[in-house]
């Protein structure tokens, strides 16, 4: 049976490549489908890289006691006349909650920065309790992170995030140099160590870090984002929820029938929204992908009964040298399945280069060893669906009407 | 136990109400190395025979042994390995497969035997093309040959299996009279060398090349006969 495949894989190549345009025209359908199938997997694969380095910003045990909620769907305006968060909650959750292990506070504002005649503008200037660094992933790459007692003076020192340093300082060490953010002055005891981006959109680098106490003597009015973080065991962060919200209210002097005028934050919410688009996106991709693999498969059904049609004699003569009906079969089959698998390779090289593309532009985007046997299977079979019908009736010729045919 | 033995075969075909018998009560037996050409005009059945004999056709009733297998009853696949074993095909329109080479095309029934390995393959190919004197047009397609080397093309394709009959079509129809006349030179060669052949024509200087003459007439015998060169 071996000496057959090998047969007629040799038949089918040299049948398509005496009909180039036309096993192009017929592939491409299935070209296409397997674009689609095979960048959408990988683009959901490097969405899903991406995803997952954002999260780590935002720690699996990490509540965020802030006036929005991160998605939502309450009115506007509600949410809009909360109440701001009071920061100084922050010692009486500490003290008040079972569960809490760290409560940081933050606010944050942009403003611009400079050293001699640099500049670096748009800066957000983030003002953190001095344990910011037990609730998030900043690392100090070199100087040192503030004192307790440099929050609690207010002390104007700075710590930068290491684009802002290459900025500011494109040479030389910017430890103990003094910056201007506004016309405050301010000592730069640290640089912050890479962070990268989150969600391939909003870089964490370009951040200065000072104590709190100092940004809320420098920079008053309601503006700007404040939050409390409240740092639980990851196991227990959905029992530290409710308990944290008991702990708000009463702080907050809710009655029972009010309700919370502030929202609880955690990574969840970003996950259960991205489960939503990744579902969205993959779905989207699947019905391009089957259309375009059905639409690529009825082509090729066609093409081949035309092949079976303008062969028939060639399959007389086959058939009166001694083929059997399966060995007919085999034949066309095998052809109908070099078409796709090809059109399959052709896709699968493109999207390959359509994903390094991105993965040099935009985000990692690889694609995986599974992606690409999937795609080469999926034509393959596509090949078969489509070359059974013809191949069948190939193979049912009659051998004498087959010879006489003109 | 003759090569081949037909007893009161019968082929009917249905047409609308009315029956035709295309074959009514064909009994012959053929033995080996004979060389028989089948004749008759149009209508007489000789094309239902010659199909019949080929197998790829099955009768309707009636005993079919060749080589002392039964052959009458047997499915298309069964019948597929009797030709390709048994049986030589030369055809009026030769049949070759146009893209190609002579040794690819001779190679065919090769492949479709299915034990023979590759190299074994190409030697016996190459072997039948010499027999034919195109040794050296191994590598040429049927569009770079002249009609009577592709005639001859195949019937090195009829002979690389060793069959126990070669049936030859018409095989000098689309040839010239010079051409037509070398190709039988051939068969009469090949008939020396111990093949048996089946000639199916309706030219008698043809049919004189045999040493017997079947002759057909509304789906029956009407003469069979031996040949001036099958009585010497």
């Amino acid at each position: 049976m071996k000496s057959f495949f090998w047969e007629n894989l040799r038949i089918a190549l040299s049948e398509l490549w005496g009909h180039k345009t036309r096993s192009i025209l017929t592939g491409t359908g299935i070209v296409i489908g397997i674009i689609a199938v095979s960048l959408m997997s990988t683009l959901i694969n490097g969405v899903d890289g991406l995803f997952e380095e954002s999260m780590k910003f935002l720690g699996r045990g990490n509540l965020y006691v802030e006036k929005w909620p991160w998605f939502g769907d309450e009115d506007w305006w509600t949410l809009r006349n909360r109440p701001r968060i009071e920061l100084d909650m922050a010692e009486a959750i500490k003290e008040r909650s079972q569960y809490a292990m760290v409560v940081a506070a933050e606010r944050g504002r942009s403003a611009n920065l400079s050293y001699k005649e640099l500049s670096a503008e748009n800066i957000y200037i983030h003002g953190v309790t001095a344990n910011y660094p037990e609730v998030s992933t900043v690392d100090v790459e070199y100087g040192r992170f503030f004192t307790e007692s440099e929050d609690r003076t207010g002390a104007q020192v700075v710590l930068l995030g290491s684009e802002v340093a290459k900025t500011l300082f494109p040479q030389g060490n910017p430890v103990d140099k003094m910056i201007f953010a506004g016309s405050k002055r301010f000592r730069v005891i640290g640089v912050l160590a890479e962070m990268g981006k989150f969600m391939g959109a909003f870089s964490n680098d370009t951040q200065v870090i000072i104590p709190l106490a100092t940004f809320n003597k420098i920079f008053h009015g309601p503006w700007g984002r404040r939050s409390i973080t409240v740092k639980v065991p990851e196991h227990l962060v959905e029992e530290a929820k409710e308990e944290l919200r008991g702990v708000v209210r009463v702080l907050r002097g809710l009655k029972p029938e009010e309700k919370d005028n502030f929202a609880i934050n955690q990574q969840n919410a970003f996950r259960q929204s991205y489960q939503g688009i990744k579902l969205a996106i993959g779905g989207t991709g699947m019905i391009i992908t089957a259309l375009s693999l059905l639409v690529g498969g009825i082509g090729i059904a066609n093409i081949m009964f035309v092949s079976v049609k303008e062969r028939t004699r060639e399959i007389g003569v086959r058939k009166a040298l001694g083929a059997t009906r399966s060995q007919i079969q085999g034949q066309f089959l095998i052809e109908a399945m070099v078409i796709t698998a090809s059109g399959g390779l052709v896709g699968l090289i493109i999207s390959t280069l359509i994903s390094m593309a991105i993965s040099k532009f935009l985000f990692p985007a690889t694609m995986s060893f599974g992606v690409a046997f999937m795609a080469i299977a999926l034509s393959a079979t596509v090949g078969l669906f489509a070359g059974l019908a013809p191949a069948r009736k190939g193979a049912k010729l009659d051998p004498i009407e087959a010879l006489r045919y003109e | 136990m003759s090569l081949i033995q037909v007893k009161d075969l019968y082929k009917i075909y249905q047409m609308g109400n009315t029956e035709v018998r295309a074959l009514d009560g064909v009994s012959v037996t053929i033995e080996k190395n004979e060389y028989v050409s089948i004749m008759g005009p149009s209508g007489s059945g000789k094309s239902t025979l010659m199909n019949l004999l080929g197998c790829l056709d099955t009768p309707t009733s009636g005993e079919f042994f060749m080589d002392g297998i039964n052959v009458a009853t047997m499915g298309d696949d069964e019948l597929a390995h009797i030709r390709n074993k048994k049986i030589g095909f030369v055809f009026q329109t030769f049949n070759l497969l146009p893209k190609s080479t002579s040794l690819r095309n001779v190679e065919l029934p090769l492949i479709y035997n299915g034990e023979i390995k590759a190299a074994d393959r190409r030697d016996m190919a190459i072997r039948a093309l010499t027999r034919v004197n195109l040794g050296d047009r191994v590598s040429h397609k049927p569009n770079e040959l002249s009609g009577g080397q592709r005639q001859r093309v195949a019937v090195a394709r009829a002979l690389v299996n060793n069959p126990a009959i070669i049936l030859a079509d018409e095989p000098t129809g689309n040839l010239d009279s010079k051409t037509g006349e070398e190709i039988m030179v051939l068969f009469d060669e090949l008939h020396k060398q111990g093949n048996t052949i089946i000639l199916v024509t309706h030219e008698e200087h043809i049919a004189a090349h045999a040493s017997r003459v079947v002759r057909l007439l509304d789906g029956k015998i009407a003469v069979d006969e031996a040949t001036h060169r099958g009585k010497k």
